[in-house]
């Protein structure tokens, strides 16, 4: 056991004209520490695509995940798959990235572009071997994996962008592989990072794409727990015990809630010292209690992250907002999307009487649903976690 | 004098952003940033009275369009 963990994103984008996207990606949690990830490209595009791409994917991660062989694996797609009535052939292309109890990485691929490897900031040329199976040729490669490694999966969308347009022969792996080398250092997230690339493509392709065009990242990175206190305890009497637990954990502290936030002030012995300054209009303004990493509002403020985090497993469009605000809404954003892996939610269920009017557009059950929505989100982007009520 | 405007939800709701922001405006048109300081705080637990106003130790309730009137009421001819 070790303490790295893998941050998982993908972005898809469609060829022109289509509403479904003939690329799929699927990632499914063997245990604790192991997981399968399986990019898949259709033949084609459009419905019949997504079809196969979708099968094969969850086949395939489902398979590996419970523990079968690769020959199994591969044999049960080609057993199994509509075969195309125009070809002839039942044909997905697939890359699986096998992440054993994040220690090693085994990566399997078949006819996808190879899969990029970025250790250290640069390009590292890892070793594969070629295997067949089913008349089928495929690559496996095994890796230790180290902390800051950066694997990016690709559809062949993404090589052949700009052909005709930008480039004769479209986007060259190596020079895909230059271009992302140049993203690393950033620190970006796994979704970041994708979007990234698969908007160059997109810009490529002049935005009309000429195939079904997607890039999955999965960034090895050390676990960062993080708490967030929201809302009293429902007893008074456990004002202590909730503060105590809150603190007493390992990580960055989050207290959203001006009541909460009283109490956690009065716990420390610290002055909360609340500030004026609106940044963006929508979110009250932030407040600081030394000993806390950061202090907000309650539920107007959660509410925003939640809409920051479903758009984040969408189209990541809110980026540009949630990156580089200051409100907190945005801070609370850039500490669990991109820096927690392990999220601790510290849910005091005490009804803010004042909360109870009819005029007002927040009840006790909208907090509760923040938390349980928020969590779900937090979920699909990979992180861990645990929420206690009080 | 201090006058601490409510920055919690509720009043967040209400309106309190453009209470700061006209109290902020009017204090900075009298020219009374060295007698008046402004201040935020959070929730005063007076959630259904808000916009809550604390002027030194007395409490107001304040709505973004009375904001003007309480300016003159209850700060200018008060200091």
């Amino acid at each position: 056991m070790n303490d790295l963990c893998a941050d998982i994103g993908y972005r898809s984008i469609n060829h022109v004209g289509e509403q479904l996207c003939g690329d799929h990606v699927d990632v499914v949690e063997q245990g604790e520490n192991s997981m399968v990830i399986v990019l898949a490209d259709g033949l084609g595009s459009g419905v019949k695509a997504s079809i196969l791409s979708t099968l094969t994917s969850k086949i395939i991660s489902t398979m590996m995940a419970e523990g079968l062989g690769l020959e199994d694996c591969v044999s049960t797609i080609a057993a199994t798959l509509p075969v195309c009535s125009v070809r002839g052939v039942a044909y997905s292309t697939f890359s699986i990235l096998h992440l054993i109890d994040n220690e090693i990485a085994e990566i399997i691929q078949y006819d996808n572009p190879m899969a990029i490897l970025i250790r250290n900031e640069v390009n590292y040329d890892y070793p594969k071997t070629e295997m067949t199976i089913g008349g089928k040729k495929i690559y496996k490669s095994v890796i230790k994996l180290q902390e800051g490694d950066i694997f990016i999966l690709m559809s062949d969308g993404c090589p052949h962008a700009g052909i005709g347009t930008a480039y004769n022969f479209g986007w060259k792996r190596e020079d895909i592989i230059t271009y992302m080398e140049a993203q690393a250092p950033a620190g970006y997230t796994a979704k970041t990072l994708s979007t990234i690339l698969v908007d160059e493509c997109d810009r490529l392709y002049d935005h009309k794409p000429g195939d079904d065009t997607t890039a999955c990242v999965v960034r090895i990175r050390k676990r960062v727990p993080m708490n967030l206190l929201f809302g009293p305890p429902s007893n008074r009497d456990d004002n202590d015990r909730m503060m105590s637990l809150f603190f007493s954990k390992e990580g960055k502290h989050i207290v959203c809630g001006g009541t909460t936030s009283t109490i956690a002030a009065k716990y420390l012995h610290k002055p909360l010292k609340t500030t004026l300054k609106f940044e963006a209009s929508d979110v009250p303004p932030i407040a600081e209690i030394e000993g806390v990493d950061l202090v907000t509002e309650g539920v107007i403020t959660v509410n925003k992250v939640l809409e920051y985090a479903q758009d984040y497993l969408q189209d990541n469009e809110s980026y540009e907002q949630w990156a580089f605000k200051n409100d907190g809404a945005s801070q609370i954003s850039r500490l669990l999307f991109e820096e927690a892996t392990d999220i601790n939610f510290y849910v005091g269920r005490a009804i803010n009487p004042a909360h109870q009017n009819p005029d007002l557009p927040i009840t006790f059950s909208i907090k509760m649903n923040l938390v349980k929505d928020l969590s779900e989100c937090l979920k699909k982007m990979g992180k861990r976690i645990k929420v206690s009520y009080f | 004098m201090k006058v601490t405007v409510c920055i919690g939800s509720s009043c967040h709701i209400k309106g309190s952003r453009q209470v700061v922001e006209q109290l902020q405006n009017l204090i900075a048109e009298h020219d009374l940033k060295d007698k008046v300081e402004l201040g935020g705080t959070f929730c005063m637990g007076k959630c259904q009275q808000g916009v809550c106003v604390m002027a030194d130790d007395q409490f107001f309730s304040v709505t973004p369009e009375s904001t003007k009137e309480f300016f003159e009421e209850n700060i200018l001819k008060k200091l």
